[in-house]
């Protein structure tokens, strides 16, 4: 079978599950991270996917450049206040920060 | 509508806003290097308030020079985003709420600003202009990648905001989940955004928008592929704006973080969320609050997230005891009364939001500078108990903390009143069963919100206070806050000038 | 022929380690899987002729990003737990929410009648450059002011962490 647009948006669409999964179930601040990024990579594959098979041009992948960009700056401060956390909490887990509470 | 875009150097001559701000965040990093003691943390304030309110005034006098019909609404930038009185009106709102801010931020401890070392300083300052210049990106963004982008800018520095306090267990837990739930939000619009893309085969909005058309009227309804995307979209904006169900990290947020960034979070992007969205739907959606007769999905989603968001904000705020909580809670609901103007997509809910955040901006700062003010004299005691008998302690900012309280539930004659009133008027005036029930249950929840508005008034004239000593307030503050409250009551009896200006300017965009 | 195959094989990479980082006991282990999924994306890119996204996905993600995320793993994870530190709750309903999910994306990705219509491969990097130095160039230049921003962030929140440590010693 040749390969298309849909075999691509599946690998995606997977890619975004397992995100997902990681974001709703993880308990380790990091985990839940590595969830977000498995999205982000879902998003940009669409992107590219999408302009390979429809769109032509550059769009897509200049997207896919911003992303990538933004996703590591992102890491970067997310990373540093899980530093911070566990250097006020001595704990990481997302569900022992439980300081606020309604 | 926009018959013209301009290139990369002729939009220069029309971004020159957005350029002051740069070039005060250049100027900011260069005058924090090379100045020391006292002189470092006045020029920096000085820098910031000079490009912020140069910004401002430039912006108002691009949307005078549209109000004289000299220069007509265009795209700047090949089309990456729009000059229109719309985001001016946006991009003074939000050089007002950062100057505030700074007023605010400055002699304040938690910022680093008042500290004596005054370590970090500069680096707030620093980004709360790169904040600000993401903002208004954000409301002029007319493509998805700049809309993306945008938003970014404005998530990643909050994130640090958010956990600015140095060494503090409840700043720390905040941004981290401000993070979390920032990355994933943006995760989520970005892969609604990728759909709509393979729709559309463009980022520029506009083309999103004819595309959209074209399906639905050749289906007879919105196809299910762009309902994800635009679904999906929604998700990212709404937590920006704090919206049901992607509020879950503003009370956290909101009370772990220094109370001059509560104040302009839940301002500044709250208004540009609703500015991209507003903007998203109209251009594009093309959203219609009905198609054929029958009630669109648009209007059937924005709806339903419209009363889940006031609702779930005013009956989880009843029983709050922290008053930063409490106001992250009746933000929330803010934002639901919003969104109820937004479910019509038309002219007259457009007007009436831009309104209403006039006013909330006006209230809901005033109503966080009180609790500084209070929190400072407290020994950082944020209790709702702190209040007790603040009425014989300090007469004048317990009679403004009333004018800021009573005006956020929407009594009149303050001009949350107005506010409300004209987003009702909006929805009524499209009418149709959907729009009464929305009515009906805003009014409701209006209600609801009186209970723990008027627990705060109780507290400060009913109770006694454990401790008589007059309270002090500082002199910057205490001006701003009178400053605040005073146009807080004006807009509620002689409103009609400045609705009128908005209106007129709302109407040369189109 | 052949082009699937490969196709099939980066897939299937992605998939697996996409799997074990959602699925993993060991944070670890989640992180390195984490690599996988990065490589394999790197992958289709070059089928899908992103020849210049794929470099970058490699340097930026996987030197970079993935890296960091190490660092933040080795600093904060208690070593004698290791093996169980990422341990997770409510696994069931959300695998059949996010099940659910998956369902409707694939029914949509199925019926949506895309236009497709295939280019000729050609090598990006240089359409890519002539882009951002003129349609894109205010996104290059604002993600700029991001990256300065998100710098001085980290500075900000790192430093003094570091800063109350060595002062408590």
């Amino acid at each position: 079978m040749q390969v298309g647009l849909v075999h691509y948006l599946t690998v995606a669409a997977v890619l975004f599950g397992f995100g997902m999964l990681c974001i709703m179930t993880r308990r380790h601040a990091v985990g839940i991270l590595l969830g977000v990024e498995l999205i982000l990579n879902a998003a940009a594959l669409n992107f590219v996917a999408f302009e390979h098979f429809i769109s032509g041009g550059v769009s897509g992948q200049i997207f896919t450049v911003f992303i990538i960009t933004l996703a590591a700056s992102e890491a970067a401060i997310a990373l540093a206040i899980v530093l911070q956390v566990y250097r006020t909490h001595r704990t990481v887990m997302a569900d022992e920060l439980t300081d606020m509470k309604n | 509508m926009n018959s013209f875009s301009l290139d990369n150097l002729q939009s220069l001559t029309w971004f020159f806003p957005e350029i002051a701000i740069t070039v005060g965040v250049i100027a900011v990093i260069i005058w924090d290097l090379i100045s020391a003691g006292l002189n470092r943390i006045r020029g920096i304030v000085v820098i910031t308030l000079a490009s912020l309110l140069t910004s401002g005034f430039l912006s108002l006098a691009y949307l005078m020079r549209q109000l004289a019909g000299l220069t007509p609404s265009m795209s700047l930038f090949g089309g990456l985003l729009a000059f229109d009185p719309f985001s001016h009106l946006f991009r003074m709102l939000f050089a007002f709420v950062a100057a505030i801010v700074i007023v605010f931020a400055s002699p304040s401890s938690e910022t680093g600003a008042g500290t004596r070392k005054r370590r970090g300083a500069g680096e707030f300052f620093t980004l709360l202009l790169i904040i600000t210049l993401g903002l208004n990106l954000m409301v002029m963004s007319r493509n998805l990648l700049m809309i993306y982008l945008s938003l970014e800018v404005v998530s990643v520095i909050s994130f640090v905001m958010a956990g600015f306090k140095i060494d503090n267990r409840k700043s720390a837990e905040g941004a981290l989940k401000y993070v979390i739930f920032g990355g994933m939000a943006s995760g989520i619009m970005l892969y609604g955004m990728s759909w709509l893309f393979g729709i559309s085969q463009s980022l520029d909005i506009g083309e999103i928008g004819n595309q959209i058309a074209m399906a639905t009227a050749q289906n007879g309804r919105v196809p299910l592929v762009i309902l994800l995307g635009v679904v999906c979209m929604l998700g990212g904006l709404g937590y920006k704006i704090s919206a049901a169900p992607f509020h879950m990290w503003t009370p956290d947020v909101y009370e772990g973080a220094p109370t001059s960034i509560t104040a302009f979070l839940s301002v500044g992007p709250k208004a540009a969320g609703f500015a991209v969205l507003i903007r998203f739907f109209e251009e594009g959606v093309k959203a219609t609050t009905h198609y054929d007769g029958r009630l669109t999905p648009w209007a059937m989603i924005a709806g339903l997230i419209a009363m889940a968001t006031m609702t779930v904000g005013n009956f989880t705020a009843l029983h709050q005891s922290n008053i930063k909580r409490m106001l992250a809670f009746s933000s929330i609901a803010h934002a639901g009364y919003m969104l109820l103007g937004f479910c019509v997509f038309d002219q007259q809910g457009k007007q009436a939001i831009m309104f209403y955040l006039l006013t909330y901006a006006l209230m809901n700062l005033g109503a966080f500078l009180v609790v500084a003010a209070v929190a400072e004299r407290n020994g950082g005691n944020e209790d709702i108990a702190t209040y007790n008998g603040l009425g014989s302690r300090s007469p004048v900012l317990a009679i403004m903390m009333a004018i800021f309280l009573f005006s956020l539930t929407g009594l009149p004659p303050f001009a949350g009143f107005i506010g409300k009133f004209y987003i009702f008027a909006s929805l009524l005036h499209v009418g149709g069963r959907w729009n009464w029930i929305l009515a009906t249950v805003g009014v409701l929840n209006s209600v609801v919100s009186l209970f723990y508005y008027a627990r705060v008034v109780r507290a400060m004239y009913l109770t006694k206070p454990d401790d008589k000593r007059a309270l002090t307030v500082r002199v910057s503050w205490g001006t701003t806050i009178v400053a605040l409250a005073v146009p807080t009551l004006a807009l509620g009896i002689y409103w009609a000038p400045i609705y009128d200006f908005m209106t007129a300017s709302l109407l040369i965009g189109r | 022929m052949g082009e699937s195959v490969v196709f099939y094989l980066l897939a299937a990479l992605t998939c697996v380690s996409a799997g074990i980082v959602a699925l993993s006991r060991n944070i670890i282990y989640s992180t390195i899987a984490l690599l996988g999924t990065f490589l394999g994306i790197a992958g289709l890119y070059i089928q899908l002729s992103a020849d210049f996204l794929a470099a970058i996905q490699v340097l930026v993600y996987v030197g970079g990003t993935l890296t960091l995320i190490l660092f933040a793993v080795m600093l904060t994870a208690k070593i004698e737990n290791i093996r169980t530190s990422n341990t997770a709750r409510a696994r069931l309903p959300a695998m059949a929410v996010i099940g659910a999910m998956l369902l409707l994306l694939g029914m949509v990705a199925n019926s949506t009648e895309w236009p497709i219509k295939i280019a000729k491969a050609t090598p990006s990097t240089a359409k890519l450059g002539h882009a951002f130095l003129s349609e894109y160039m205010l996104p290059f230049e604002v993600g700029s002011v991001v990256l300065l921003g998100a710098m001085i962030g980290a500075v900000v929140l790192a430093r003094r962490a570091v800063k109350r440590d060595s002062e408590r010693e």
